[in-house]
């Protein structure tokens, strides 16, 4: 929600602290901020108002409530506050079909209004918010909903056609195939009709039973307002959270009002919400009012829950006073009666979202700031079960490692397989995977290519993890395998492979892990789930290992370029000195020296070294390397060795 | 020269030093199905059909025809919570690393597979302030200095206080050293979890948290793209 600076100041007052004060508070009490930026002479702050808050703080009003109860002040005004009587006119007709569906429908005419330009102080107020300014009436309509979480409508009511000399307002569920004509959005400048299904909800003119309205959600042409406009309706009702939503979702029509009504805005803010609108409208735009009409057909419950004391301090794990939680919960407007169980908090009217105990030891809690909450040390306890799962994938990854396999990670989503996806994110990943060994392939085939750079001679790797079959009736299932396989050459699998994946087999086995497969094109998967439920339950985890700490490096993206030398050295020549004279003349494109042979004659030892030369800005040429070569024969000449 | 030894993943060798770390104070290791049951997912988790909330998580979903009741790829470890409290008695103490699927646009920081590590506890007279000490001795053990941790208003439908964690490494090298991190979401178990399970949330209370290891991991080890973890190479696994 976009908040306006200057506008919370209307509720606050001038000495309201700085937006950077602002923004503390409501961090660390109510709500996660996303930003602040100028607009004019305004600060725009928004505000991440999650589900739980929505209810009364998709509102400026909301949010200065917030600041009030944190600052230990009043609102300077409060249009939630006086109740408030307005003249009752019989000129309207008002029929909810089902009032699950509408709670309230309040309506209200203006005669004598003047359509024109906002005042400069709206439009700076909209324009803060990132709004456009229509027109005064429409901008009114804005500004009470942004101002106190009511969406408003507004009709024309000399071409909103009577029946018995009433406007007849009718709150029905669409038929199928019935059209609604609505208002363009903000952006687009065409009027839109939509086909309807019949599970949406319309409001509709009774007399010729014409939609004049997406209920909830967006406002038809039916009876706009235009630029001669003297004579208004407007409209302030409730509206079912979960129809909005599901009607605003299947048509993509998702607006301020929607957004609104699914977070199930309280139904006792109409009457409210009509006598700021026409206190406003009256003021910029003249007009009088002649009356409203109100069904409320389902009153909203007041909402009393039992709140004790002592438990709010035992959750929270604080020893607050009773006079300070009393105090917070009065500053939010919630009522407190004291009884034998303890207080009976009726929530103040806006706040649907207080409906249990634990809601008001949340308010207290962030109020009073959960950054004193006071850390309890945990004790050392023993283990209510090993799982065997976790205990023998780390034997199993550990047998391994020491054979030289790698652990990898791959997708759960492949291109095409056995299970597809109802809603997949691309084409490429439509599908769960059923089995890892592709994924190990195309893992292989990429890592052989990287075998210098990894200074290795070949690529062993293994996974564990888990996949997604359909079972002999058709439905999907999961279990965990575990993939091995390894790659000798670059040009693809040949017999080595089996023979390195058969060893790690053989190792397992012996480590009494029924691997009960070999290895098929350097690839083996066996099922883990069956082969670790007929080994015996462990009794206590292995001591574990940590990592290291390293600090990763991101590696490069462009091929590498491989150079061999060899050499003639003494007997008792250091081989890490050796290193040293080759990674200085090497210079810094050079990311790996791997040592790849070594045999002894005639009292001389003779080494070949691997360098692996490679960018991290392009791929490197022939012609660029060579120089760094140059000075690598050279220094390892001057070294006294001889180069072969 | 073939290495004597291969490389851990990352995200495995984390789990199995979490599990280390937790395993001191009394903390099982859970699991559940990565294939998980809408019930599971959202509905024992206090996420109310057709509310906002559940667009807080958008999800992957298996076609009906494939499966006897709604079933999604699960959205967090979570679910876990409401499966383990339905067969075990408080006291309970678990954490559940696990493999979740998020149904979002991938970047250097988000895939739409990743792993979260999930943690309960549920027993008597449970309160924050045991969530703030369990959260600073985890996050001290694992990146091996001392850690503050601080809470901020927030919201999940699991939990209720709902709160988001931020931490801040005070001694040691890193080049996180003195800078808050907003780490892990958690609270205090939500009434209506307990219930579901049969557990009386006027006799017990618990806490929950939950958080990405791919994140922990990146914090801790400085990986600058989330997706090189799932990629099969071995020029990132290597290095560890």
């Amino acid at each position: 929600m976009l908040v306006s600076y200057n506008w919370l100041k209307d509720y606050l007052g001038e000495d309201l602290p700085s937006v950077d004060e602002v923004v503390e508070l409501l961090t660390f009490h109510a709500f996660e901020i996303e930003g602040t930026e100028k607009v004019g002479g305004d600060t725009q702050i928004e505000v991440n108002v999650l589900p739980d808050r929505a209810s009364s703080c998709l509102s400026h009003r909301g949010i200065a409530l917030e600041l009030a109860v944190l600052l230990n002040k009043p609102l300077v005004v409060d249009q939630l506050k006086d109740e408030t009587e307005l003249p009752v006119l019989d000129d309207f007709k008002i029929e909810i079909e089902d009032k699950a569906d509408c709670s309230r429908f309040m309506l209200a005419l203006m005669e004598g209004v003047k359509v024109g330009p906002s005042p400069k102080w709206l439009k700076e107020r909209l324009e803060t918010l990132g709004q456009r300014s229509i027109n005064n009436i429409v901008d009114a309509t804005n500004y009470v909903m942004f101002g106190l979480g009511q969406p408003m409508h507004v009709y024309d009511s000399d071409t909103f056609s009577k029946k018995d000399d009433k406007w007849n307002f009718v709150i029905r569920r669409a038929k199928a195939g019935e059209i609604v004509k609505l208002l363009p959005e903000k952006t687009g400048a065409e009027d839109r009709e939509v086909d309807l299904k019949g599970t949406e909800l319309l409001v509709v003119n009774g007399e010729s039973d014409q939609a004049v309205a997406l209920a909830g959600i967006k406002g038809g042409t039916y009876a706009g307002l235009h630029e001669g406009t003297t004579n208004i309706i407007l409209e302030a009702a409730n509206f079912n959270s979960t129809l909005t939503r599901k009607t605003a979702r299947a048509l993509g029509i998702l607006t301020d009002a929607s957004k609104r009504f699914e977070n199930e805005v309280s139904s006792t803010l109409p009457p409210y919400a009509m006598r700021t609108i026409v206190e406003l409208i009256t003021e910029i735009a003249s007009g009088e009012l002649k009356g409203v009409s109100d069904q409320y057909p389902m009153v909203q419950a007041e909402s009393v829950v039992t709140v004790h004391p002592d438990r709010v301090n035992k959750v929270l794990g604080l020893s607050l006073e009773e006079s300070f939680m009393k105090d917070v919960l009065f500053r939010l407007g919630a009522e407190i009666s004291e009884s034998e169980s303890g207080w009976l908090v009726t929530a103040p009217k806006e706040r649907v979202d207080l409906t249990i105990e634990e809601n008001y030891i949340d308010e207290i809690g962030r109020i009073y700031g959960l950054s004193n909450i006071v850390s309890i040390t945990p004790e050392n306890l023993p283990l209510a079960e090993i799982n065997a799962n976790h205990y023998y994938s780390e034997k199993i990854r550990k047998i391994l490692g020491e054979l030289g396999f790698s652990e990898v990670m791959t997708s759960s989503f492949r291109k095409k397989d056995q299970i597809h996806l109802q809603n997949a994110l691309a084409s490429d990943k439509e599908y769960l995977r059923s089995s890892i060994i592709p994924a190990i392939e195309e893992a292989l085939a990429l890592n052989i290519q990287n075998v210098d750079i990894l200074g290795l001679r070949d690529v062993r790797m293994f996974e564990i993890g888990t996949v997604f079959t359909k079972d002999d009736k058709g439905k999907a299932r999961e279990h965990v395998v575990l993939t091995i396989g390894a790659r000798v050459k670059k040009t693809g699998y040949s017999a080595k492979d089996d023979v390195i994946v058969n060893e790690a087999i053989k190792a397992l086995i012996e480590a009494g892990l029924e691997i009960g497969v070999g290895a098929k094109q350097g690839i083996c998967e066996t099922n883990l789930d069956k082969l670790i439920s007929a080994l015996p339950e462990p009794t206590k985890y292995e001591p574990n290992v940590p990592l290291s700490d390293i600090t990763y490096k991101p590696f490069s993206v462009y091929p590498a370029i491989v150079r061999d030398i060899a050499m003639w050295v003494p007997e008792n020549t250091d081989i890490d000195s050796i290193g040293r004279i080759l990674k200085d003349g090497a210079g810094e494109l050079c990311e790996r020296i791997t040592l790849f042979d070594e045999f002894a004659k005639d009292g001389r030892i003779s080494y070949a070294f691997r360098l692996v030369f490679q960018s991290y800005e392009k791929t490197l040429t022939d012609d660029e390397v060579e120089p760094y070569m140059a000075a690598v024969y050279r220094a390892v000449e001057k070294a006294g060795f001889d180069t072969r | 020269m073939q290495p004597k030894t291969g490389h851990r993943h990352p995200i495995t060798a984390t789990i199995a030093e979490i599990n280390d770390i937790f395993s001191r104070i009394g903390f099982s290791l859970a699991e559940g199905p990565e294939m998980e049951k809408e019930h599971y997912n959202f509905d024992r988790l206090n996420v109310a059909k057709d509310h906002p909330s559940r667009d807080m998580q958008d999800t992957f979903w298996l076609k009906s025809e494939d499966v006897d009741e709604p079933t999604v790829l699960r959205t967090h470890t979570s679910p876990v919570q409401a499966r383990y409290m339905d067969t075990h008695k408080p006291p309970i103490r678990i954490i559940v690393p696990g493999k979740v699927f998020r149904n979002e646009a991938t970047d250097a920081t988000h895939e739409a597979q990743f792993y979260q590590l999930e943690g309960l506890c549920v027993d008597e007279e449970i309160n924050l302030g045991h969530l703030k000490g369990v959260l600073e001795y985890f996050f001290s053990n694992f990146l091996k200095g001392e850690v503050e941790v601080r809470f901020r208003p927030s919201f999940f439908p699991f939990v209720e206080p709902g709160l988001e964690v931020d931490m801040r490494l005070l001694s040691g090298e890193s080049k996180l050293k003195g800078k808050w991190v907003e780490i892990f979401g958690a609270g205090m178990v939500h009434p209506n979890v307990l219930k579901e399970s049969g557990i009386d949330p006027k006799k017990y209370t618990g806490y929950a948290f939950g958080g990405g290891i791919d994140r922990l991991i990146m914090i801790k080890y400085g990986i600058d793209d989330v997706r090189n973890l799932y990629a099969g190479d071995l020029r990132l696994v290597n290095q560890f």
